[in-house]
């Protein structure tokens, strides 16, 4: 039987801040993951909200606290704290965390030519937060045949009315496709190919080549050289070594260089999740991928195990505490079985969720939202979790169990656009209930 | 066994259909250290799951209610070294390993297997002419005419890293008193062990199988090694899947009666146990009741070790070690599911500083890195770990695994121990320690 002080269930944003803050706090840790997901499927940034009417992330937060049920009722005062302890801690890496809660939300461009509202954004999408001139050209430049990235299609997207949710665009949008050196004869690439390549310091200056003279030659051909604009790149500015890359990109090309986020894996996501996986390493911390966890609540109302497959023979793994961020609906924390129910996956608890009939909504994309979003497991202000439709004065169902993340109930995060602000906030809340901080 | 009824395994049961859960992140894509390195393989995602909706469809034939029988869409797969880090990484479940390598197995039925791969699989035929003629075979396959040959008509590459042959096998080394059946005398399961010692110790490394049997007494269990055959894991690899199963039955055979009577069955080759664990269930479908309490029986030896001083039974009068010990955790120990027990156990020992080079696979990957057209894949696949190694500039590195360590050796220039010796090293200084203590204190 394996043993820690606190066990974390779940390896996304919410688990890795609860463990590493916990590691730095002296206690043992051991996460069990399924696998890896959230970070990996993330475009690297803190989207704490952003809902219709409100301007900057924290309004939205307070909007979003008022409502009662919702996590950050209860969490939102964690989220300035543990937003300053993310910017330290992947600092470490080289990674910085550009924007805050109380800067305008902006329409930032997405690799299908829409936008999304963001304010706090990886470094190597800092480019797209400023307001656009009249006069300033979006380049939307990507490699030729680089199927995750279309220019033209994103260049027509960003040119359609409305595409900007009524801010200022650009004056002008051009699509260019560039060869990047020795990427033709190469098999169907995906961007953490492309990040790859671009660690490569002798490649990636001849790539750079390639993108400068592509743009140098489209602003003479506009007549715009005296407007530099900016240059909207697919999120692949190196993995290990991207603060070199970017540093290069600024140095190197005509116009102010961005990344925009990909379709999974996000090389973003790869490079935060790599940076708390480092943190968790340098603070003693473990972490074992490709196990299920599983468990039973005591008569006396505690946790004392956990288990999971393992190859043969399950593994057992005590603790004083134990932390759940495995996700919502979309994680695989809830599990929606045959007969109609919701199911907690870990320790059975029960979860607050529509009735079975109101799954299949008239209206999948109604603007209200589906029934499902907010399903998840309701708990007290120490987020333990107890009984559906108890407030948090509720009588906890487990003592030493919190709850992180988006398995968190009253959510709605794809529409509020809190996910990661819920995961940083209630797993720093949920780190600072399970261990003396 | 027929191709249709081939088919019909890859594609059906826990393995096949979990395909069906798969959301298409490429999370798996992420982590494969193959595909990091080269076009050729183009990802678990695409020869894994999404191919294994084009054989699921193929099962029947429409409105035949007849099994068709389709190739394997892809055969790319054959370039997956079956490390396994994209089952582990997998958010959803999905066996994609398990999946790529029954996948491999079906592309290779109905024809006669490559002389490569089927002498490869042979690990217990090599070894026993390889031990017998020890310092001819040792000599040639280190010479480089040789070897050059070798690689033209065999296509087993001239540079790969082939260990040398032991001139004695293992079990001949076993004294006389050696257990190797279970007798009415033979201690209960608290104080006895079964070892399974693999190929690896037997042919090539008693050193490593005597090192367990040292560290194992010394913390009061006896050893039994009963008869055993290879464990059918590098047959696996190679998709000769019914070759491996009769293996697998023959050691079923003799260890699923000491598993009923609770003895616990260790190895030194974590793979081999991984094999015992998982793939005899996973890979060759043998579910019944032997299957299973040899499985829940089996331990890697460092888990049992652990488990044992988790127990407070483990003696820890380790000596010091003044030294930096790069560790590298084979893939096959990730998917043990149990952490890195040798981590914890070399933390026991006093100035040890072990380091975990964190690094996915080395390359090797069993019988993967010793074929000619893939042995540069797997020198870049470990070439970041070998780097990391050579620049702690220490002298020796621990793996639990013994093809990584004589990839690791042949890349590194380190000497490279198994866990457990270098346990069995700390005992001994222990033992120097309290002998020249008690002289120092018997001094007048």
């Amino acid at each position: 039987m394996a043993w820690a002080d606190v066990a974390v269930v779940g390896a996304g944003l919410a688990g890795m801040t609860a463990a590493v803050s916990l590691a730095e706090a002296g206690a043992r840790v051991q996460v069990l993951a399924t696998g890896h997901a959230a970070t990996h499927w993330s475009a690297g940034g803190i989207d704490a909200g952003a809902v219709a009417g409100t301007a900057t992330s924290r309004e939205a937060v307070e909007r979003l606290a008022g409502q009662a049920g919702h996590p950050y009722a209860l969490v939102a005062a964690e989220l300035a704290g543990g937003l300053a302890w993310l910017r330290t801690t992947l600092a470490v890496e080289g990674l910085t965390l550009v924007g805050d809660l109380d800067d305008p939300l902006r329409p930032i461009p997405t690799s299908i030519g829409s936008t999304r509202r963001a304010a706090i954004v990886p470094e190597g999408a800092a480019g797209a937060l400023p307001v656009w001139g009249p006069d300033e050209t979006l380049f939307v430049c990507g490699p030729a045949g680089f199927k995750d990235y279309w220019p033209e299609a994103i260049a027509a997207g960003l040119g359609r009315a409305g595409a900007w949710r009524g801010e200022p665009g650009p004056g002008r949008i051009e699509a260019l496709s560039v060869e990047l050196p020795g990427l033709r004869a190469r098999r169907n690439l995906s961007g953490l190919d492309l990040a790859r390549q671009f660690d490569q310091p002798a490649w990636r200056s001849d790539a750079f080549d390639a993108i400068a003279a592509a743009v140098a030659e489209r602003q003479r051909r506009l007549g715009h050289s005296s407007s530099p604009g900016r240059i909207a790149l697919p999120a692949v500015l190196g993995l290990a070594d991207h603060p070199a890359v970017l540093a290069e990109a600024r140095a190197r090309l005509p116009a102010i260089p961005f990344e925009v986020a990909l379709v999974p894996p996000s090389v973003p996501g790869l490079r935060l999740f790599g940076a708390l996986r480092a943190a968790l390493r340098r603070q003693g911390g473990r972490l074992i991928v490709g196990e299920a966890a599983h468990g039973t609540i005591g008569a006396d109302g505690r946790l004392a195990e956990i288990r999971s497959p393992a190859a043969a023979r399950e593994l057992v793994l005590s603790a004083e505490a134990f932390i759940l961020a495995t996700g919502g609906i979309a994680g695989g924390g809830i599990w929606a079985d045959g007969p109609g129910s919701l199911v907690e996956k870990v320790l059975g608890l029960p979860v607050e969720g529509p009735a079975d009939r109101a799954w299949l909504a008239d209206d999948p994309f109604d603007p209200a939202g589906h029934p499902l979003e907010p399903a998840g497991i309701r708990t007290d202000a120490q987020l333990r979790p107890v009984a559906p439709g108890a407030g948090p004065g509720g009588s906890p169902l487990a003592d030493n169990v919190r709850i992180a993340g988006s398995l968190l109930a009253g959510q709605r995060y794809l529409r509020e656009r809190c996910g990661d602000g819920v995961a940083l906030a209630s797993g720093r809340r949920a780190a600072a209930g399970s261990w003396p901080q | 066994m027929t191709i249709a009824e081939l088919v019909a395994e890859a594609t059906a049961g826990p393995v096949g259909l979990s395909a069906d859960e798969c959301l298409k992140c490429n999370v798996c894509t992420t982590v494969c250290p193959v595909a990091r390195v080269t076009d050729l393989f183009p990802g678990p995602k695409y020869v894994g799951p999404q191919a294994q909706r084009v054989r699921l469809g193929t099962l029947l034939a429409p409105g035949s209610g007849q099994l068709s029988v389709v190739p394997s869409p892809d055969r790319t797969v054959d370039w997956c070294s079956g490390c396994g880090v994209c089952t582990t990484a997998c958010p959803a479940d999905v066996k994609i390993a398990e999946m790529n390598n029954r996948a491999r197995a079906v592309l290779r039925a109905g024809h006669r297997p490559r002389l490569r791969d089927w002498l490869l699989g042979q690990t217990d035929l090599t070894g026993r002419l390889g031990v017998l003629s020890a310092p001819l075979a040792n000599w040639s396959l280190h010479n480089r005419p040789f070897r050059s040959l070798v690689d033209r008509v065999l296509q087993i590459d001239r540079r790969a890293p082939l260990p040398r042959f032991s001139r004695r096998t293992f079990r001949s080394r076993l004294g006389r008193h050696r257990r190797t059946a279970w007798s009415a005398d033979a201690p209960p399961p608290e104080r006895a062990v079964v070892y399974f010692h693999g190929c690896a110790a037997n042919y090539y490394e008693p050193h490593v199988g005597q090192a367990a049997i040292d560290v194992l007494e010394r913390n009061g269990l006896e050893v039994i090694v009963p008869p055993q055959v290879c464990c059918g894991l590098p047959l696996i690899s190679n998709g000769l899947y019914g070759q491996a199963r009769a293996r697998a039955r023959t050691n079923l055979g003799v260890l699923a009666g000491y598993a009923r009577a609770g003895y616990r069955i260790v190895g030194t080759s974590t793979s081999c146990s991984h094999t015992l664990k998982a793939e005899y269930r996973e890979m060759l479908d043998l579910v019944d009741d032997d299957a299973r309490v040899v499985a829940e029986a089996t331990w890697d030896i460092c888990e049992l070790l652990l488990d044992l001083h988790e127990q407070g039974r483990l003696d820890t009068s380790f000596g010091r070690l003044e030294r930096t010990l790069p560790y590298h955790p084979p893939c096959q120990l990730r998917s043990h599911g149990i952490g890195l027990p040798a981590l914890d156990l070399f933390a026991l020992v006093p100035g040890l500083t072990a380091m975990d080079m964190d690094h996915d696979c080395c390359g090797i990957a069993g019988t993967y890195g010793l074929k000619s057209e893939k042995y540069d894949i797997a020198m870049a696949v470990g070439a970041p770990l070998f780097e990391r190694i050579r620049s702690t500039g220490a002298k020796t590195a621990a793996c639990d695994s013994e093809t990584c360590r004589w990839q690791i050796a042949a890349a590194t220039d380190a000497e490279l121990l198994h866990p457990v010796e270098v346990l069995a090293e700390a005992y001994a200084a222990g033992d120097r320690e309290r002998a020249a203590g008690s002289q120092a204190g018997s001094r007048p």
